[in-house]
């Protein structure tokens, strides 16, 4: 009896010993699955470790994060087969109470590549795989399993069913693909002989800043980059620019900083995800400036109070901003004509323009509250790297610069209603000043309002009122304090002609931000940029000129107005011809050969060359591709690039047209809207002898591609 | 004017980091600076402050006894045996259970005296940490996660008890004894060659209202 329990123990435990393909454990189901269902000896094939977790359970990436262990694989294979490392599908963000795990929730496909010996094309092939693994949910759990698979061995590869080739496919494009740009990394300094926190700056030039969000960057490796919950990536002329923090590495500065870069862009079909395997090399020339804000913020957590604070404080500093500098005259103004009255007045003057700010800065979190609520995260420092922007900002300085220098006067007629409110005076009119000093602030000092909007922004309703009004109050501090206390008003110099001389002065700075913005804006759009700025300046200022001529009600008087009209209306069209600028300036090859669209192999497309090949009955492949959409070139580089991909588009004799649509070309835009899309990627395959093409999924993999060209080749036969 | 486009640039960079102030409020303890600062209780209610403990060389291991990274350096006795060492060269050895209340590892001072007793442990004291604070004061992100102040109070060490980041007990074997070799270090007045090195473990179970 004895003997029979201990022999039959022994065989439950020698029993799973290497001899499954599936092992379940508590949280895991492990499976080794193989794409092959026939190998060829020599000749390379996939296998993959396929976890499914249970929910809210987790495994880890190469790089676990702050805490965990990747999974890890043993092989045993018969002599002279070969197991590669694991390629990683890009993992997730997990993020337990602030310590920042790197895995995979739900299911990860773990792939290698197998090379079988190069020996007889007969017997079985045995991958044996012995495989460890941490699973955590609140707590974790190190698990274990042993695999085997016995995969037939013959004179010719043969594949796995369709839904274990689906599952591959699907790995595959979850699996990062190598960046097509060039990246370097800067390091910042710090006090002492330190490292500062690094800089990533992945060349991708010529990119819509609007359309790339959510970007993170994996460091590969533990140690010289920390692991951050979030990276507020910005999008410039250079390319992407990903701040970090440094790592508890005491190395010295790696040369090559790798890892996977990861973002969402925003096309015209909604949003793809994408990954790229980012080499960076140190470039020793790059030191990124240090952050005095981030250097406040990052070592303690702010608290509401501070935050208050902050915004406070960034309040008085709007003051400084050139752009409220008319206001602060025409303020200057209002307290030298109040000098003398009633000390009553003075202060509801002070609290009127108090009340204005407040509101409209109320108005603003309003509106900040509303959109985060449409729209979920907000992220804002994208769209102030727009070359529109920074045009109708050099237009405002220029503009506001003539006022200064005392071309024209702000009068209710000139600027309509608004204007004519403030210029009503007294309480009402100090209420006005104040709406007019946000206005008038909000544009010029956009990068100064997205720090404050973007910690609101991360902050619960009532939090971000309670900062955007702090700043209001800020903003409005020193007039307010001007006029509750006496004293200082007795201090203020006699109004006279000094304040004209001020303000004429005050007017240069005003010119000499114009030609910054300008210079900005040529960063952005290339020396074209210079034409449309320079010219929308000088019809802006024929137009101011037009209109002094006073309200003659006469037909040379309607006559002026018109041409003035036609005048602004001429400069704000620069605007809209800069934003199709943009997109040529980037597709220019100053970014080096993969930023352009490549033609390497393809046509370009026309209609008239569609409809040619269409009907002498060829296979027709259509890509409609610009150098800005990120979608496109990964397509480019999993999809349609691969060798397997270009054999079939040779063996079924495809012809292959591209449509470069980086310069809105208009009989692209025209097709486009014809077949109701708003952009690219779009991809048409033409069956030979079809009437209609087939319109192609966004995200393209090779093995769909295929598949659609050997059907035709099938349908041939 | 170029000194404005440098200020507006860096106020650009500034809205960036800014935006993510909430999130990253995460501290770290810094090599060569004053450790920061603590006081708690340990399971025989005795209270402790790292003020108090200047001019001795202090060990803080964070623990969960049921992190199988925890129970990989107990079930080996290699934690017990590098307590033992330390206590012989006069160093304060003390071990904090953050683990927050309801999480795992979180223990009472009975369980935590019984856990020594039955470990045979030897740590100068078990600090009880229910609300992570000295974990969260030194960044501790796992358990184990290690560090060494020297006699003067300064942080000379933090990272990992050793170099192979795993739960097999084999490997202790093979891997390089940071801790020790840094305590030699610190102790023979030499600076720590390895003094920030990769800690791995079980993810530090912090309060969960908290942020």
């Amino acid at each position: 009896m004895f003997r029979i329990l201990s022999i039959l123990f022994t065989l439950l435990v020698a029993g799973p010993a290497f001899g499954q393909a599936v092992v379940t454990t508590d949280n895991v189901r492990a499976e080794l699955i193989s794409e092959a269902a026939t190998v060829k000896p020599g000749e390379p094939f996939w296998v993959a470790l396929r976890q499914t977790m249970k929910p809210h359970w987790h495994t880890y990436w190469k790089n676990p994060g702050d805490a965990g262990q990747a999974t890890d694989i043993k092989w045993t294979l018969p002599a002279g087969a070969t197991a590669e490392a694991i390629v990683w599908p890009v993992p997730a963000v997990i993020d337990v109470g602030g310590v920042i795990n790197y895995g995979f929730s739900d299911e990860a496909m773990l792939l290698v590549r197998i090379t079988p010996p190069a020996g007889p094309a007969t017997g079985t092939l045995r991958l044996e795989a012995a495989a460890e693994w941490l699973v955590c949910n609140d707590v974790c759990i190190p698990e274990e399993g042993k695999f085997a698979l016995d995969l037939p061995v013959g004179p010719a590869a043969k594949p796995a069913t369709a839904a274990t080739l689906a599952l591959f496919d699907k790995a595959r494009r979850q699996v990062p693909t190598d960046s097509p740009w060039p990246a370097r990394f800067g390091v910042a300094k710090a006090a002492g002989d330190k490292t500062g926190d690094p800089t990533l700056i992945v060349e991708a030039k010529g990119l819509k800043p609007e359309t790339v969000r959510d970007v993170y960057f994996f460091p590969a490796e533990w140690g010289f980059v920390a692991h951050s919950p979030k990276h507020a990536a910005v999008v410039t002329a250079e390319g992407i620019r990903v701040p970090l923090k440094k790592g508890d590495a005491k190395a010295a500065v790696p040369q090559t900083l790798a890892g996977v870069l990861v973002l969402t862009e925003k096309t015209a079909d909604g949003n793809q995800r994408q990954a790229f395997n980012v080499s960076a090399k140190f470039d020793p020339a790059f030191v990124p400036a240090p952050m005095p804000l981030a250097a406040l913020a990052t070592d303690e957590q702010l608290t509401l109070f501070e935050a208050l604070l902050f915004a406070l404080v960034g309040g008085l500093i709007l003051n400084l901003m050139p752009c409220v500098f008319p206001v602060l005259a025409m303020k200057a103004a209002a307290f030298a004509r109040l000098a003398g009255t009633a000390p009553g007045e003075i202060r509801r003057d002070g609290l009127a323009y108090t009340a204005g700010v407040l509101a409209s800065f109320g108005a603003m979190a309003a509106i900040v509250l509303a959109i985060r609520a449409s729209v979920g995260e907000v992220s804002w420092g994208f769209q102030f790297q727009s070359p529109v922007f920074s045009l109708l900002v050099a237009y405002l300085f220029f503009t506001v610069g003539l006022n200064l220098s005392g071309l024209f006067e702000i009068s209710g007629r000139f600027t309509g209603m608004g204007q004519g409110l403030v210029g009503r005076g007294g309480t009402t009119g100090a209420f006005f000043t104040g709406v007019l000093a946000v206005i008038v602030a909000t544009p010029c000092t956009a990068p100064f309002m997205a720090a404050a909007l973007g910690f609101a922004l991360s902050q619960p309703g009532p939090k971000t009122v309670a900062v955007l009004l702090a700043m209001g109050l800020g903003l409005a501090l020193p007039y307010l304090v001007l006029s509750l206390t006496p004293a200082l008003q007795r201090r203020l110099p006699r109004p006279g002609l000094w304040m004209d001389r001020l303000r004429q002065l005050l007017a240069f700075p005003m010119y000499a931000s114009a030609i910054w913005m300008v210079w900005v804006l040529v960063q952005q759009t290339g020396a074209d940029g210079v034409l449309y700025a320079l010219g929308g300046m000088v019809l802006i200022g024929f137009a101011i000129w037009l209109l002094r001529f006073g309200p003659a009600e006469t037909l040379a008087g309607w006559l002026r107005r018109g041409t003035a009209i036609a005048s602004i209306a001429l400069a704000l069209a620069a605007v809209v011809k800069i934003e199709e600028g943009s997109a040529t300036a980037s597709s220019s090859p100053s970014g080096g050969a993969s930023t352009g669209v490549s033609f390497d192999g393809w046509e370009r497309f026309s209609r008239a060359r569609m409809t040619e090949a269409v009907a002498a009955g060829k296979p027709v492949f259509v890509d409609f591709t610009a150098a800005w959409c990120i979608t496109c070139l990964v397509n480019e580089r999993v999809a349609l690039e691969t060798p397997a991909t270009r054999r079939a588009f040779e063996q079924t004799g495809t012809v292959k047209l591209k449509g470069d649509w980086t310069n809105r070309d208009p009989e692209i835009s025209a097709l486009l809207k014809e077949l109701g899309r708003a952009g690219v990627p779009l991809y048409l395959f033409w069956p030979p002898g079809a009437d209609r093409p087939k319109i192609l999924p966004q995200v393209l993999t090779e093995a769909a591609i295929v598949s659609e060209l050997s059907s035709i080749q099938q349908a041939k036969r | 004017m170029s000194n404005f486009t440098v200020h507006r640039r860096s106020l650009i960079l500034g809205s960036a980091a800014v935006a993510m102030v909430p999130a990253v409020a995460w501290p770290s303890s810094d090599l060569g600076k004053a450790a920061p600062a603590f006081s708690a209780t340990d399971s025989n209610g005795k209270a402790w402050s790292l003020a108090e403990l200047k001019g001795k060389v202090v060990v803080l291991e964070t623990t969960n006894h049921d992190c199988p990274y925890v129970r990989k350096h107990y079930i080996s006795t290699n934690m017990q045996t590098q307590q033992r060492e330390a206590a012989a060269k006069g160093v304060v050895w003390l071990t904090v259970a953050s683990s927050a209340t309801g999480e795992q590892g979180h223990v009472t001072a009975a369980q935590a005296n019984e856990l020594t007793r039955s470990r045979n442990a030897s740590p100068a004291g078990v600090l009880l940490d229910p609300q992570s604070k000295i974990a969260r004061a030194y960044g501790a992100t796992v358990t184990p996660h290690m560090y060494i102040i020297d006699a003067a109070g300064m942080l000379v060490y933090k990272g990992g008890i050793d170099s192979i980041p795993s739960s097999d007990v084999a490997d202790i074997a093979k891997a390089t004894q940071y801790v020790r070799v840094a305590l030699d270090q610190v102790l023979g007045g030499k600076q720590v060659a390895d003094s920030s090195t990769r800690p791995y473990g079980c993810t530090l179970k912090y309060p969960r209202t908290s942020t």
